[in-house]
């Protein structure tokens, strides 16, 4: 069990890292590299967020993932438990951590509502046995986040200084950057598509 | 009608979403590998964020934003449904299963949960459309070209028309591929911009001074 929860966060974290191999939420990538707190609340709110729906897709997927039209249902029932989980954390943190609410509350719908964290359900589902494995990719794509989320940070200043030109500088030279991580990323594995 | 064209251009090139603002940069640059699959890939957006931007209009604003994102993200995720069965009947299940979980995600897009309650919102339906479609078209546009290069590149092929290129990139087909080229897009369609930004303002300055001038002429 513990061995299954291990395998698939440390798979998720470094050779199938949602942002180096699927490109998953890269714009929050970019939003959060610019400050390190930023890259540490994202990180933290994608954590929460993605172990502890994991173990709800776990319960779906288990109950419903036979059924004929699962596919087509699946979206809609997982932007369900991440709506649910997202506002009964909000009205948690609101009532006990009032400070913390007033700090959280202008970005953190973005740290929920994004394709890393559906994305990470689907993962799940697609790769994860049983209870340990949701968990441990749902873990392992929000530690994954705070490794690329680090290695975008420290380049952030020369990404953006004047030695980039000027068309280059912010997003299309940081997606370049991320493409050349991940390219080295590919080493370890070797090629494949990624879907 | 110039003010609509300006509206229109807007999401289609001043802020467009994949190439200006990066906001739905994942399906482009992980899922376009080839012609087809950007062709389903760019029906399936197409669907889920009209739709989806026009019901999340209905939403009422006294209710606050905390609870709005959840509603439209569920309707993008119901929306979703018919899409999903659009796509199996546009391209065939294999071909919609072929997206992976880049179709899905699409209904948690920033254009859906961010443009809506900043930029669509504020607007009059009419004119909300016209922008929407902008950014609708913007993207497809983007996601089948980056698609077509890929295409040309991996496999010497556009859809069925075989190009006989000569040379194979296959390396393109993969994530770090799409995001190299769609980064070097990015960059150049940047400086395209402001390169004809510029030339504009010069042109509209050279313009001004002539007017000046024939004034003072005349005077």
């Amino acid at each position: 069990m513990l061995a299954s929860f291990m395998s698939a966060a440390l798979l998720s974290i470094f050779l199938q890292n949602s942002i180096f191999e699927r490109a998953l939420g890269i714009n929050i990538l970019i939003y959060a590299a610019r400050k390190r707190s930023s890259v540490i609340g994202f990180t933290l709110g994608l954590c929460y967020i993605t172990t502890l729906s994991s173990i709800a897709a776990w319960g779906l997927d288990r109950a419903y993932g036979g059924h004929e039209y699962y596919a087509a249902l699946a979206p809609a029932l997982y932007i369900l438990i991440i709506g649910v989980l997202y506002l009964s954390s909000l009205i948690a943190v609101w009532r006990f951590f009032h400070n913390l609410f007033k700090k959280i509350k202008k970005f953190v719908h973005l740290t929920v509502f994004n394709c890393a964290v559906l994305g990470a359900l689907f993962i799940s589902s697609q790769s994860g046995s049983g209870l340990p494995g949701y968990l441990g990719y749902g873990l392992g794509t929000g530690l994954g986040f705070l490794v690329a989320g680090f290695l975008l940070y420290v380049a952030h200043p020369r990404l953006n200084s004047e030695l980039v030109p000027l068309a280059f500088r912010g997003m299309p030279i940081m997606v370049i950057y991320i493409g050349i991580l991940s390219l080295a990323l590919h080493a370890f594995v070797g090629y494949s598509a990624s879907i | 009608m110039e003010k609509n064209k300006q509206r229109l251009s807007d999401g289609l090139v001043r802020q467009n979403i994949v190439l200006m603002s990066g906001i739905a940069i994942t399906p482009v640059a992980a899922c376009a590998t080839d012609f087809e699959k950007s062709l389903s890939l760019s029906l399936g957006f197409t669907i889920i964020a009209f739709f989806s931007v026009l019901l999340c209009r209905f939403i009422p604003k006294r209710i606050v934003y905390t609870i709005r994102v959840i509603i439209y993200a569920l309707i993008a995720g119901l929306v979703y449904i018919p899409a999903y069965f659009a796509l199996n009947a546009v391209f065939g299940e294999a071909a919609t299963a072929e997206l992976g979980l880049y179709l899905p995600i699409l209904a948690v897009n920033p254009l859906i949960l961010t443009k809506t309650e900043t930029r669509f919102c504020l607007r009059p339906p009419h004119l909300m459309t016209i922008e929407l479609l902008g950014y609708i078209v913007g993207f497809d546009i983007v996601c089948i070209l980056v698609g077509t290069l890929r295409d040309i590149m991996v496999n010497g092929r556009v859809g069925w028309m075989n190009l006989n290129a000569g040379f194979y990139i296959p390396a393109f087909e993969t994530t770090f591929g799409g995001l190299i080229i769609t980064g070097a897009a990015a960059g150049m369609c940047r400086a395209a911009y402001n390169s004809h930004k510029r030339k504009r303002t010069e042109k509209a300055e050279k313009e001004k001074q002539r007017q000046e001038f024939i004034k003072e002429v005349i005077q």
